[in-house]
């Protein structure tokens, strides 16, 4: 399960970052680390940027300038599957999505398969390797299917499950195929206060125990604060400050910028 | 040979006005519905045996069968757009395919187990020749070209200056902001429905003289080649399917007359796939909105 | 957490038993068909078992992976002309001709497929459907090949066996259980591709393409491989039939193919193992029962389409499947299953 490769001390590495949109300028220019092994929390206003650079990060946009390494590897330019696969980058998305159809089950088994089968023809076969990785990412899902707390609604189609329910299958689908990097996309934004505290666990449990790397974009900057062990600030595409928590709070181009006062 | 070419162009620009008037509803209808009409030949078959059955069977003449087919051919459509296209409002495309899919089935065949699977001949028309700029041809040719003008020149009319029109723009752009602003999306998008197939159906009734042969098939073939017409044109953009149906019309002609006749239908099809493989966002815009 | 009124119950695990021995008993019965049913009813079912193999690929591409192409007649037609050519300009024999018209037909979807899948859905829709047109045009015009209109008559039977035994497929029975025969191994052939992981990984393309390529899935790769295995599923169609009416012209690249695929498809159930089975036998085997006019069949299959879009999207294969689970919760005892009244509180089982 865990691999024991050793990863650079960096993880992800952005430079000179642009990205316009048809003449409005998303990203200026945005350079930064994030340190292996950390929780680094991305907060700005509305508009700073900040979905732009998971875009851009993770494929799903091409950016217009600069270079984004993971892991010492140049990774720009390459398909999103690819950086997922290969580079072991994933993320999750503002709005909740899952694969409705399916049930939990299936959709973390999915989440998990392109790590665990070596290509594409590997996945039509029905031969005993094959039924053997199934099984194994059948049972890895099956955990984290208890540990979310989603076992009474597992048969269910993802679709039939309610917001809440959504929005923790897809966190334990970001955990399946061993990444090294996650981008969380306000993974707190409409989930009963309740289970806040659970997901926050969550999330730091996975860095503790699995080494997982977490860059987490997020509105309540209490929580955050108290998460990341760094903090990045966007503001109108570019990098306003990078520090730890404690420094941000108290920066106070930041706070004018965006915490409010 | 010049002259040769010349009478080709000028062939080619006249049909190409009947694949324009065609491709003009149905790049109309797509506009406000994001769904490509399948059964779009249909109507222009319905409206040139509605004209056919007019003239043959109760004897009117050609003018009055031009009338008689339109309205029969709207009334149909006019059903249909209750029924079956205020549906697709927001539907997934599949939908709006296979919907108009069935349309057509129904409607081709219906036509066929009324009338028979037999060609038949159309009877009407004004088709005594006559000479301009040193090509003969039947006025009724002409009569289609103008026609044609006519009706782009009432279209971009229409979009600007009436408020039809700027409901049509508007829900082309951006539905949901329509339903909001109390636009009453249903109904402009059976309006321009029915507006799209009459003028197919008119473009039948007019082509009908020189293409003599009726028969319940016609409107498939037709509906394949106008897509070809409003890939290239820019789906979505009527002027785009003026310029785009002449440019086909003129290529077919040409083909036809220097290469052989019996290539002259693939020249659409060529187009469709050149097209869409090219450059699906056809000849005018330039990035792909579908 | 709480559980809704409508929440599906969990499946009964009797569930796998009762659709094997419902399948079964359906093999069985078409086993004993030919004891029990005469040549007119049969000559229904071959061309609905014919047509089952498109329906599959249909089912593939489009109820599986999410992409809508009205190509299957296409490589149907392919398939017949590849088959009824090999055996007549090689000679060779019914298994070799079948097997040579699926992967020639997988074959020409490749350099097709690159570009076309590039398209968005619209436009990948009208690609396909010029396909039909060009292939017609093919089928008429390069009469070298093809013997244009006039088509190609005399397609082999086929034939099994060596030397002085060889057993020459003629009659209708002994076509019934040879095209079972294949029908069969086909449905394998589809439910093993449906099961396996890469079965999964087309469910994800249809559900969320970018959500599936976000998470390491070669969307791209998946779409080209699914369209050259559903045009192999119809290309060995199009040789079954090929060599069952022994004879191949343009008019098998009709519009007419194509929608008989597509209504199989859609009116079975898009997306489920059974939705071919169950449409190829609603709309070909009884239509054709029904000695209904081709024109009739289509105004008829235009109505089904209507009804099928607006009102029942996911086709019968849903209500067999309530059957289904009917049955394999009969005898099971009642306080396993959540209380229907409503209130939440007390065992929850499963």
């Amino acid at each position: 399960m865990g691999d024991k490769q050793v990863s650079a001390p960096v993880m992800l590495s952005v430079r000179g970052l642009r990205k316009n949109y048809g003449g409005v300028p998303a990203l200026q220019g945005v350079d930064f680390d994030i340190p292996t092994g950390q929780i680094c929390g991305l907060i700005g206003p509305n508009g700073s940027g900040k979905s732009t650079l998971f875009d851009c990060c993770t494929g799903l946009q091409a950016s217009d300038a600069g270079q984004v390494l993971l892991d010492g590897v140049d990774i720009s330019g390459w398909p999103m599957h690819r950086i997922a696969r290969e580079g072991r980058l994933l993320r999750s998305f503002q709005k909740t999505v899952v694969f409705q159809t399916m049930n939990s089950e299936d959709n973390l088994i999915l989440a998990g398969q392109m790590a665990s089968f070596p290509g594409v023809t590997s996945t039509f076969s029905l031969g005993g390797a094959s039924r053997a990785r199934v099984t194994a990412l059948r049972e890895r899902a099956r955990e984290l299917i208890e540990i979310s707390g989603l076992s009474r609604v597992a048969h269910l189609e993802a679709g039939q499950m309610s917001g809440g329910q959504q929005k923790l299958l897809q966190f334990a689908t970001m955990l399946m195929p061993n990444p090294k990097l996650v981008l969380l996309d306000e993974p707190l934004a409409g989930i009963n206060p309740v289970l806040i505290e659970k997901v926050i666990e969550s999330i730091q449990e996975a860095n503790r125990r699995l080494g997982i790397t977490f860059l987490v974009i997020e509105h309540n900057t209490d929580v955050l604060m108290n998460l990341s062990h760094r903090v990045i600030v966007l503001h109108q595409g570019q990098k306003l400050a990078d520090d730890t928590p404690e420094a941000i709070v108290r920066n106070s181009a930041v706070v004018e910028a965006y915490l409010g006062g | 040979m010049f002259n040769f070419i010349f009478e080709q162009i000028v062939n080619g620009i006249i049909t190409g006005s009947q694949y324009a008037l065609i491709a003009a509803g149905m790049t109309m209808i797509f506009g406000v519905l994001r769904a490509i009409n399948f059964a779009h030949g249909e109507y222009y078959m319905l409206g040139t045996f509605a004209a056919w059955y007019a003239i043959e069977r109760m004897e009117t003449s050609y003018a009055t069968a031009i009338i008689i087919g339109v309205v029969i051919a709207a009334l149909i459509s006019a059903v249909i757009g209750r029924l079956v296209m205020q549906r697709l409002v927001g539907a997934p495309f599949q939908q709006g395919v296979l919907a108009t899919l069935g349309v057509s089935l129904i409607l081709q065949n219906a036509v066929i187990l009324a009338f028979g699977g037999g060609y038949k001949v159309f009877n009407g028309g004004w088709i005594e020749p006559v000479e301009i700029l040193g090509v003969g041809m039947a006025q009724q040719r002409i009569l289609l070209i103008v026609v044609a003008i006519l009706v782009f020149a009432s279209l971009e009319w229409m979009v600007r200056k009436t408020r039809m029109g700027k409901s049509i723009r508007a829900v082309s752009q951006n539905i949901e902001c329509c339903q909001v602003n109390g636009i009453d999306v249903e109904s402009v998008v059976r309006r321009t429905f029915l507006l799209g197939t009459a003028l197919a159906a008119l473009s039948g009734i007019l082509t009908a003289p020189v293409n003599v042969s009726v028969y319940g098939g016609m409107g498939e073939a037709i509906t394949l080649k106008t897509f070809a017409v409003i890939v290239m044109g820019g789906m979505g953009n009527v002027r785009g399917t003026l310029f785009a149906g002449c440019l086909l019309g003129i290529v077919e002609s040409l083909v036809s007359g220097l290469v052989g006749l019996q290539y002259r239908d693939t020249v659409a099809f060529v187009a469709l796939l050149a097209m869409l493989m090219l450059r699906p966002h056809g000849l005018f815009s330039q990035r792909a909105r579908f | 957490m709480s559980i809704t009124l409508d929440s599906p119950r969990a499946p009964s695990p009797r569930l796998p038993a009762v659709r094997w021995g419902l399948s079964l008993a359906c093999l069985g019965a078409l086993l004993l068909a030919p004891q029990v049913v005469d040549n007119y009813f049969l000559h229904a079912m071959v061309l609905s078992m014919i047509f089952l193999l498109p329906a599959h690929g249909l089912n593939l591409i489009l109820g599986y992976t999410g992409m809508l192409s009205l190509a299957q007649g296409v490589f149907f037609g392919i398939g017949a002309y590849a088959s009824a050519l090999m055996g007549i300009h090689f000679g060779t024999g019914f298994v070799i001709n079948f097997l040579f018209a699926g992967l020639f037909a997988a074959l020409v979807a490749l350099p097709l497929g690159i570009p076309a899948l590039r398209l968005r859905a619209t436009s990948f829709v009208m690609c396909t459907l010029g396909l039909v047109v060009i292939a017609q045009a093919v089928a008429k015009n390069w009469v070298d090949l093809t013997r244009g209109d006039m088509g190609l008559s005399g397609v082999s039977r086929p034939k099994f066996g060596f030397g002085d035994n060889v057993f020459t497929v003629v009659q209708i029975p002994h076509y019934f259980y040879l095209i079972l025969g294949v029908a069969v191994l086909a449905t394998l052939a589809f439910i093993a591709l449906v099961r396996s992981p890469a079965g999964r990984c087309m469910v994800a393309i249809r559900d969320n393409e970018t959500l599936a390529e976000s998470l390491g899935i070669p969307t791209w790769t998946y779409k080209l491989l699914v369209f050259m295995l559903s045009a192999a599923f119809a290309g060995f169609g199009g040789s079954l039939y090929a060599h069952y009416e022994t004879v191949v012209s343009p008019l098998v690249f009709q519009m007419y193919y194509s929608n008989t695929i597509l209504i199989i498809v859609l009116g079975g159930g898009l997306g489920r193992m059974s939705g071919a089975i169950i449409g190829s036998f609603l709309f070909v085997a009884v239509t054709e029962a029904l000695r209904i006019t081709p024109e009739l069949r289509m105004v008829l299959y235009g109505v089904v389409l209507l009804i099928l879009v607006f009102m029942f999207p996911h086709g019968m294969a849903p209500l067999v499947e309530r059957l289904t689970d009917f049955l394999s919760r009969v005898g099971l005892k009642k306080p396993l299953e959540h209380s229907d009244a409503g209130s939440v509180g007390g065992p929850h089982g499963r």
